[in-house]
């Protein structure tokens, strides 16, 4: 079965690495789903949870803000300010300014 | 005797320098361990943002964005010179202050103005000390820097080339090649020069557009050059204190083995001068 390469990725660390079946990201406009086969993508994205549905069922749940998703040939890479298991405390500043700008 | 006593107290005294090495020694390499892991974790992200900014980069846009801006002139560059908060490190403050100093000159040489933008105390006071302005000043970057380090540091430089008041600006930094080797190095933080990597913006699709993105990620592009710097930088602190205070650790091996020596010989030279009088006083008495 086909499935994707996950990355999240923050400045100071990568957070996950591993396969999934799909994943669910917050994009600037709403909440994006990854099947593997998608087509080559790059999407600011916001501030929310995202899940990454894992190969064997089961899923895992990172909160992240402000950053890019890339996909390109079943490789999600999401690069993002804030990653954790947590959902922040405070947004980063930037993601902030990211929900009144763009969203 | 007299000069006993002396080498006796010069060997406490270089045994007691020798522990404070030694243990400095020990601690830099267990903080160098930790700040190389930070250093590896780093790097992913760099370059997948660096990936996607060349992706996404063309000449066209720098008319649009204020921080792609492409001066034709340099009239005035900063220098964000990133040093050390501690010394006791070998040669790594003076030799990222030297090159801060001969860049400085050169730039003055070719006519143009400069201004100093610092993090690392050891900097901060040699520019105060030789009478240099100090744009900004940043003493309380920590042995493990975060983004939010670098953003604090960069985020006035960033301005000041937006608005137009700098045209260049330098990045002073060491750079951590291993352990062993740290050498300082200069990079052109800006303006940004594009990648000749093909545009990724036909093939991808693009949410919202190619142009958002990259006014969103390249303050984030340029703050990680910066973040990257400083964790490069923490490492290469580490890594030269750990070479300097092991250089310490084994002179003072050397001096202790020399001193030791002196006194043994002088102890040896009494011992023997009392045996001597002690043998001519019998002999006088037959």
């Amino acid at each position: 079965m086909a499935s994707l390469n996950v990355r999240v990725v923050s400045a100071e660390q990568v957070v996950f690495e591993g396969e999934a079946s799909a994943i669910v990201a917050p994009a600037w406009d709403g909440q994006v789903g990854i099947l593997p086969g998608h087509a080559p993508m790059l999407a600011l994205i916001g501030s929310g949870p995202m899940s990454i549905e894992r190969q064997g069922g089961g899923s895992d749940t990172f909160y992240v803000a402000a950053g890019v998703l890339k996909v390109e040939r079943d490789n999600v890479t999401l690069l993002t300010e804030y990653a954790s298991t947590e959902p922040p405390t405070e947004l980063p500043e930037s993601a902030v300014v990211y929900a009144e700008d763009v969203g | 005797m007299a000069g006993d006593a002396d080498v006796k107290r010069r060997i406490k005294t270089v045994e007691n320098t020798r522990q404070i090495t030694r243990t400095m020694e020990l601690v830099a390499t267990s903080k160098l361990k930790r700040a190389t892991d930070r250093v590896h974790a780093a790097r992913p992200y760099a370059e997948a943002l660096h990936e996607i900014v060349g992706g996404l980069y063309s000449p066209e846009l720098s008319e649009q964005y204020p921080i792609l801006r492409r001066p034709e002139e340099t009239k005035r560059a900063a220098i964000l010179l990133l040093t050390a908060n501690r010394g006791l490190c070998g040669g790594f403050n003076s030799n990222l202050i030297k090159q801060a100093r001969l860049l400085i000159e050169k730039l003055r040489g070719e006519g143009i103005e400069t201004e100093l933008h610092i993090a690392g105390k050891k900097g901060v006071a040699y520019f105060r000390f030789r009478g240099e302005e100090i744009a900004t000043a940043h003493t309380d970057v920590g042995d493990a820097p975060t983004s939010d380090d670098a953003e604090r540091v960069v985020a006035p430089v960033r301005e000041r080339f937006e608005n137009g008041d700098v045209d260049a600006v330098y990045l002073i930094s060491s750079k951590f090649v291993s352990a062993m080797s740290t050498p300082p190095h200069t990079r052109d933080l800006l303006p940004i020069t594009g990648d000749a990597e093909a545009s990724a913006a036909d093939v991808y699709i693009l949410s919202p557009s190619g142009d958002m993105i990259l006014e969103r990620i390249l303050p984030a592009y340029i703050r990680n050059a910066v973040y990257t710097a400083l964790v490069e930088n923490a490492a290469a602190e580490q890594g030269a204190r750990r070479s300097a205070m092991k250089a310490a650790t084994d002179n003072a091996g050397d001096v202790l083995e020399h001193l030791t020596r002196s006194y043994n010989r002088a102890r040896q030279a009494q011992i023997t001068q009392e045996i001597a009088e002690i043998v001519g006083g019998s002999a006088a008495l037959e």
